[in-house]
């Protein structure tokens, strides 16, 4: 029986924290600097897809930031419990102009010291799993936003992080191409076994990707509340819109945001 | 559809140079103009062929090409070195920035008297000039473009985990590059009106000298001949410049 408990134990290892986030305060400096996080407590289980919902300028960027070394905490802390650096896919168009989709994906691996041979191989396998096999030297402008996207996600990938920070990744992208990217990410996903923290605005893509959803308050952000997400996986956008609990749990995300605006 | 659309434009661009230079020669010929002043554009362009074959032409455009080259590179290199770091290090930006500043403002031909007096007549005070007035506008675009490199790139690169020498070497380098090519050509067309004010005042050779003297002697159709050449000159730089940045910007083609 008490070997059986440990196995349970060894089992249950995907339990622990891969992020945890205690009593996080950042006011940006300056006089009169805005207070964009007000003790702010979260954890993030480790494999976990965790999504992050708020209104704008709630500090949702904010919070990945800090947790990805760019910004400093006033108070608290935000930690990264697996202990390497988490990868990071950045609100916006993050591709660099300069750099072929190739050399983009292998950006991370490039500036960790890898040797030319991987960086081209990872980058090559993820490209080719996001669809983009034939656009390897293809420069940014010569890719559709959904591309570029996609190469921002292959990027974050490609350092193999066990923890990755995705800042609102397919916001700008056209209903069809958003519903594709998020297969290709769930999958991704799924096959690494990585921990996402996931930044969007997006009720449905919370509920189409996370298995927890945390809604943040306006300005100073903190967390309202955070609800499990009851679908089973593997998920699709359109089977979670078709699940008995779907209407029930949009009404409480989106009532936990109208109460805020 | 798409060549012939193509093609349609070509057309249309040309109506109008095409026009205009028929209009003077027909003026010319039936002397609705003054021909001592404007001659035909045949007249120009046959005395241009003839200074071409009687080495004139060549020869001046060779010497003010020389002048040109001497001082942009004189210019251009500490012009782009200097600005990039004043873009990155704020530091030599406080260094550099006043100084530059209250000079940029003092127009360069100006200056040609006191560069005379202090280099006397000749090429090095010629090519001074056009080093002179290159370096500043090098060094303010390339001020201005490692300055206005997309913040984004630069925290992607830092969450990468790329210390502050490659954020230079990834980031700000490569990101600077389109506007310090767009400074260095505007710098170009700088480096000509200066090498030709400077030639009209201050040489016996280079095409400047040989608009001016043509100017001079009355010989308006060789002062035209000079214009050409200039201008052909011109072309063929800037065409060097944007093959350059074609080459070094792969990612703007």
């Amino acid at each position: 029986m008490t070997t059986m408990t440990t196995t349970a134990f060894a089992t249950a290892q995907p339990l622990a924290n891969a992020v945890e986030i205690r009593d996080l305060t950042i006011r940006y400096p300056g006089r009169g600097g805005v207070l964009a996080l007000d003790h702010v407590n979260l954890d993030v289980q480790a494999g976990s897809f965790h999504a992050i919902i708020g209104p704008s300028g709630c500090g949702k960027s904010t919070l990945l930031k800090m947790l990805i070394g760019l910004i400093p905490a006033t108070s608290g802390s935000g930690s990264i419990a697996v202990g390497r650096r988490p990868s990071y896919v950045p609100q916006g168009n993050s591709c660099m102009p300069w750099l072929t989709a190739e050399q983009n994906v292998a950006y991370g691996l490039a500036m960790q010291g890898a040797p030319r041979a991987e960086r081209r191989a990872v980058a090559r396998a993820l490209l080719a799993k996001l669809g983009l096999a034939d656009f390897a030297r293809r420069y940014p402008h010569q890719l559709s936003e959904g591309m570029r996207q996609r190469v921002s996600i292959g990027r974050a990938f490609a350092v193999n992080s066990p923890v990755l920070l995705m800042d609102e990744p397919l916001s700008a992208l056209d209903f069809q191409t958003k519903v594709h990217v998020q297969g290709e990410l769930l999958e991704l996903w799924a096959e690494r076994g990585v921990t996402v923290l996931y930044v969007t605005h997006d009720i449905d893509e919370a509920l189409t990707l996370a298995d927890r959803v945390s809604v943040f308050s306006r300005r100073p952000g903190r967390v309202l509340e955070t609800m499990e997400v009851p679908f089973a996986r593997p998920r699709s956008y359109r089977e979670v819109r078709n699940q008995p609990a779907y209407p029930a749990a949009f009404a409480r995300l989106f009532e936990l945001l109208e109460g805020i605006t | 559809m798409d060549t012939r659309r193509t093609l349609w434009k070509v057309i249309l661009g040309l109506v109008l140079p095409v026009g205009l230079i028929g209009l003077w020669q027909v003026a010319a010929e039936r002397h609705w103009i003054d021909t001592l002043f404007y001659p035909a554009p045949s007249v120009v362009l046959l005395r241009t062929w003839g200074h071409f074959l009687d080495g004139a032409l060549t020869f001046h455009a060779f010497t003010t090409l020389r002048r040109l080259a001497i001082g942009f590179a004189a210019g251009a290199i500490p012009g782009v070195g200097l600005g990039l770091a004043a873009g990155i290090l704020p530091a030599v930006r406080a260094l550099l920035y006043p100084l530059a500043t209250a000079l940029y403002v003092v127009p360069r031909i100006a200056l040609l008297p006191l560069v005379l007096v202090a280099m006397s007549v000749g090429d090095p005070a010629r090519i001074f000039m056009v080093a002179f007035s290159v370096f500043f506008v090098v060094f303010f675009s390339a001020l201005s473009a490692a300055e206005q490199v997309d913040a984004t790139h630069v925290d992607t690169a830092r969450a990468f985990g790329a210390n502050y020498d490659r954020i230079v070497r990834s980031v700000l380098l490569p990101g600077a590059t389109p506007a310090v090519f767009s400074g260095l050509r505007v710098a170009m067309g700088v480096a000509l009106i200066i090498i030709v004010g400077t030639e009209f005042l201050a040489s016996n050779d280079g095409l400047g000298a040989f608009i001016w003297r043509s100017y001079q002697i009355f010989d308006f159709p060789s002062m035209y001949s000079g214009v050409v050449a200039v201008t052909i000159l011109g072309v063929i730089i800037d065409s060097t410049l944007a093959a350059a940045e074609w080459a070094c910007v792969p990612w703007r083609r």
